[in-house]
């Protein structure tokens, strides 16, 4: 049995991009759904908001870079976003978090300036704003820092963080310390569920103070805590009478579990719907839009008709652009048009491993207003979007963030084709 | 600068350099083997893993069929640990004339290798994803084999006999005195010093690179042909059996399941240069097709890497043209006393994997004559070790170890189950500072993620335990890097590309390794 739902708009895919539209439409009235394969990017991301880090050289303030950007390559996201709509979104961004479920919680930083926060292998990495738990780790304020880590988590390794911060010119030490845990094994979401005990928090200092020494600041995994990571913070910098900051590493990343958590939340507070596992399977078109798509989900078939969908189903990381072994790339959700792809007789990679591949920019096709092409009701936003190279430029978190608060805006205003508008 | 003296010194640190180290340790000679990169990194490092029935020989060089048969029996009892004996099958798909198989019964029968027929409906239920029109199908001992579990093993046993190991150790000159050859000065890759070795005998093992060595010592004419040819890992074992294409050996007609993966192989191209690693798009096209011929679906499933390797294909120049067709795919023996009139130094080339114990034993037999010494081959009896009891490898049995202590151990990668402490016995023990040893110790980083997670572990575990500056972890990481990439990108497509985006995400977003300092 086929059940059908109706709704303004249907955004597919839960990652930072997708959040962002559907709850943006759901906060300005719209009845709103996000359908989703599974869960999205921010559980892979350090949840920083990195608006433009290189272009390629390293990006101190991103606000005049991006309109630079936007001058230069008009096939860039940014480009038809604008410097104005990427501002509007961080402060929008950051009020939601404000307002969200994690009491004290809070983004800083802005367009102005990039701060440039510790990697886990100690590279200075530049962002426009970031958690509050990792300011700290701002490199022109680092001062003499401390990394600290633990054997027991084998993603973090806190002596080459601090050697490679030494070579970056950081006054950096490191130290390991040896706690317990009941297995071998622990990630980063296993230790935010210790720091989320304040019992264990205590336990943690306790072995952790005497080995500081005229350290100023401690660099820790970022794992300061699901629940309540301004509090744990709070009280680690209490005990340990230093600044504390979190450092991102491999995947599952805890600062982006709260990111997913704060988004999910805002959309639901304004009745937005989630589905996960619920993947397209089926989608019902005429000659320029999209009516219905239908999904294949736990227990029945189900069949959403909107006037608006926004495809926020991510790039070839995530399958929904797909490049097949006879290397043709197809759009799989929705079968739209790519742009970026090298020609036929092109190279799709080049053999140097840190160069750009030729494959990176390649996305849906859209217009001036993110609107795919070939379609009036089918807007795209994230890494679906052609023209970035999002890790090579630090640009993906930003893009992700201003493409779906401006693909909302645009649905919501009623955005018209230039035939509807001269009509 | 440094002299060592020894008996036999071994240059080339394959299976035949390996083995020959090996069998002369055991004849209680004193060894040493140099390799100018680690060991097993040529050619021996760079094949599908086929432990040969004779099968795919029987028709078209029985020879060579005979020589398998015989040596897949002795290594199933010697080297029993590295040997997955999963069988094999030859199938006669559409594409294949149907009349080879009554050939190929007749040349199995006239060179001893076992070879049953079945239904292919049997064949079917055994390996229900191979091409389910094949009229006629036969089962044989292929097997697969763990080559670099064979050669550390060779290589322990020799060590545990006095022989000493030399990786990362180039011979950049022989001496010779007159008309008999007295040993090598070798440079250490590493560190940039050489060292002598004097030896009684010196043996030339180098496979495709025979010609160069043998030019060192003066002797002209030793030309070896690499052939070049491509495999591809594929994600999982799309097959349990060795399956092959029952039809004169071709491109792209044999998939050998090995540990986690499956292995299609493999072409057969002329180079000049035997350290010419090229894939080209159109031959891993091609192979994706021939892998449809055997299993329908073949490039729906998940290419992991692709690799080349070349094959010594010896021609001696001083031999007439019509005897060297025959014997470009057995190995030769050169005794350069006989050939060339000087004496103590050997070569040994061609050849494949399956028969390096022969080629060892031979080559060992004329180190003896040059010595004028007697000393019998025990490499047939002598298992190796880790094969003492005489069990072949399970695949499970590493995921058996790890769920036993599944708490207490910590795992570094996932996909090969490498443990933490593996792995710092392995820093400890080989004191390396190149990830990509590592790799081939332990299988590190070769899984479905190639090294995406356990890459940026290992390099911080490199970094605290083997004393690396930070500029030189940061170099290993890099480096690494590059080699998977280079194996990644010309099969890179459907699944395994959202992998390799997931790996960029890691290491270029998460990480920014491209602006660690330099």
């Amino acid at each position: 049995m086929t059940r059908e739902l109706r709704f303004d708009a249907v955004v597919i895919g839960a990652g930072t991009a997708g959040l962002v539209a559907g709850t943006r439409m759901a906060q300005q009235g719209a009845r709103v759904c996000v359908l989703a394969k599974g869960i999205g990017s921010t559980h892979l991301s350090p949840a920083t908001i990195d608006v433009l880090g290189y272009g390629p050289s390293r990006v101190d303030e991103p606000g005049p870079a991006l309109e630079k950007l936007v001058l230069a390559r008009h096939d860039h996201p940014y480009a038809q976003i604008g410097r104005q709509v990427v501002d509007d979104a961080l402060r929008w961004f950051s009020g939601v978090v404000a307002d969200g479920p994690l009491p004290g919680y809070g983004y800083v930083g802005g367009l102005e300036r990039n701060l440039r926060l510790p990697t886990a292998i100690g590279v200075l990495r530049p962002s426009a704003m970031v958690p509050e738990t990792m300011a700290a780790g701002d490199a022109p304020g680092l001062g003499r820092c401390c990394i600290v880590g633990t054997g027991s988590l084998r993603d973090f390794h806190p002596a080459l963080c601090a050697a490679n911060l030494r070579r970056a010119g950081i006054e950096a030490r490191s130290v390991t310390i040896p706690l317990e845990f009941e297995r071998a094994d622990m990630n980063a979401l296993g230790i935010a569920r210790r720091f989320d005990d304040p019992t264990w928090r205590a336990r943690f200092c306790a072995e952790l103070s005497p080995l500081l020494g005229a350290d100023d600041h401690v660099g820790l995994p970022a794992a300061l805590g699901l629940r309540d990571p301004h509090g744990v913070r709070a009280d680690l910098e209490h005990r340990l009478g230093r600044q504390v900051f979190e450092i991102p590493s491999l995947p599952p990343s805890v600062p982006g579990m709260r990111m997913f958590e704060i988004l999910t939340s805002a959309l639901r507070a304004d009745r937005g719907r989630l589905i996960l596992g619920a993947e397209v399977i089926a989608v019902e078109r005429d000659e320029h839009r999209v009516n219905a798509v239908s999904t294949h989900a736990a227990g029945h078939d189900a069949r959403y008709r909107a006037d608006a969908f926004v495809l926020a189903t991510g790039g070839f990381a995530s399958g929904a652009i797909e490049l097949d072994s006879r290397w043709v790339t197809h759009e799989r959700v929705l079968g739209l048009p790519l742009h970026g792809v090298p020609g036929p007789d092109e190279p799709r990679f080049v053999p140097t491993y840190l160069s750009e591949q030729p494959i990176a920019r390649v996305g849906v096709a859209v217009d001036t207003e993110l609107r795919a092409q070939g379609t009036e009701n089918v807007f795209v936003a994230g890494a679906a979007l052609p023209g970035a190279i999002p890790w090579r430029e630090g640009s993906g978190e930003g893009i992700a963030l201003s493409s779906g608060y401006r693909v909302a805006d645009l649905i919501a205003s009623g955005s018209k084709t230039p035939a509807e508008a001269a009509a | 600068m440094v002299t060592l003296s020894t008996d036999v010194l071994v240059i080339g640190g394959g299976a035949t350099g390996a083995g020959v180290t090996w069998d002369a340790a055991l004849r209680g000679l004193d060894v040493i083997l140099a390799d100018r990169h680690d060991l097993a990194q040529g050619t021996s490092g760079r094949f599908h893993g086929l432990l040969h029935s004779g099968g795919r020989y029987a028709v078209k060089d029985p020879r060579a069929a005979e020589e398998c048969i015989a040596e897949n029996r002795i290594l199933r009892r010697v080297a029993a640990d590295c040997i997955d004996d999963t069988g094999g099958l030859f199938v006669t798909t559409p594409s294949d004339d149907p009349a080879y198989a009554d050939r190929f019964i007749v040349g199995c029968r006239e060179t001893g290798v076992d070879c049953e027929e079945i239904s292919p409906a049997q064949a079917l239920r055994e390996e229900p994803r191979v091409e389910p029109r094949i009229s006629r199908a036969f089962r044989v001992p292929d097997a697969s084999i763990d080559v670099w579990k064979t050669v550390w093993a060779l290589s322990h046993g020799a060590q545990q006999r006095g022989a000493r190991i030399l990786p990362y150790h180039e011979a950049v000159a022989i001496h010779r005195d007159g008309d008999e050859v007295t040993g090598a000065r070798l440079r250490d890759a590493r560190s940039g010093d050489e060292i002598e070795v004097r030896a009684r005998v010196t043996v030339n093992a180098t496979g495709a690179w025979a010609g160069r060595i043998a030019d060192l010592a003066g002797i002209e004419g030793v030309r070896v042909l690499p052939g070049r040819g491509i495999m591809i890992a594929m994600n999982h074992r799309l097959v349990n059996t060795v399956i092959n294409r029952c039809q004169m050996p071709t491109d792209g007609d044999i998939i050998v399941p090995i540990r986690t993966v499956s292995v299609i192989g493999t072409t057969d191209e002329h180079t000049d240069d035997p350290d010419d690693h090229t894939v080209l798009r159109d031959e891993v096209d091609a192979m994706l097709d021939d892998g449809e011929k055997l299993v329908p679906g073949f490039r729906q499933a998940r290419a992991l890497r692709v690799w080349t390797g070349v094959r010594p294909l010896f021609e001696d120049a001083k031999a007439d043209e019509t005897e060297t067709r025959d014997v470009t795919r057995a190995h030769a023996l050169l005794d350069h006393a006989e050939r060339d009139g000087v004496r103590r130094f050997i070569t040994i080339t061609g050849g494949k994997l399956t028969t390096f114990r022969l080629m060892a034993e031979e080559t060992v037999d004329a180190v003896c004559r040059n010595l004028g010494e007697s000393r019998p081959c025990s490499t047939h009896a002598e298992p190796l070790p880790g094969s003492e009891s005489g069990a072949t490898y399970r695949l499970g049995e590493r995921l058996a170890r790890k769920e036993a202590k599944l708490v207490d151990e910590q795992i570094i990668c996932e996909c090969e189950l490498v443990s933490r402490d593996r792995l710092e016995d392995t820093i400890a023990r080989t004191r390396t500072c190149n990830l990509d040893d590592i790799r081939r110790q332990l299988r590190l980083g070769m899984g479905p993620c190639q090294g995406g997670f356990c890459i940026y572990r290992a390099t911080g575990i490199l970094h605290g335990l083997g004393g690396l500056s930070a500029a030189q972890a940061d170099a290993a990481l890099l480096d690494f890097l590059q080699e998977r990439w280079k194996g990644d990108w010309p099969v890179l497509y459907g699944d395994q590309l959202r992998q390799a985006r997931l790996d960029d995400w890691i290491f270029q977003g998460v990480l920014d390794v491209e602006h660690l300092p330099s």
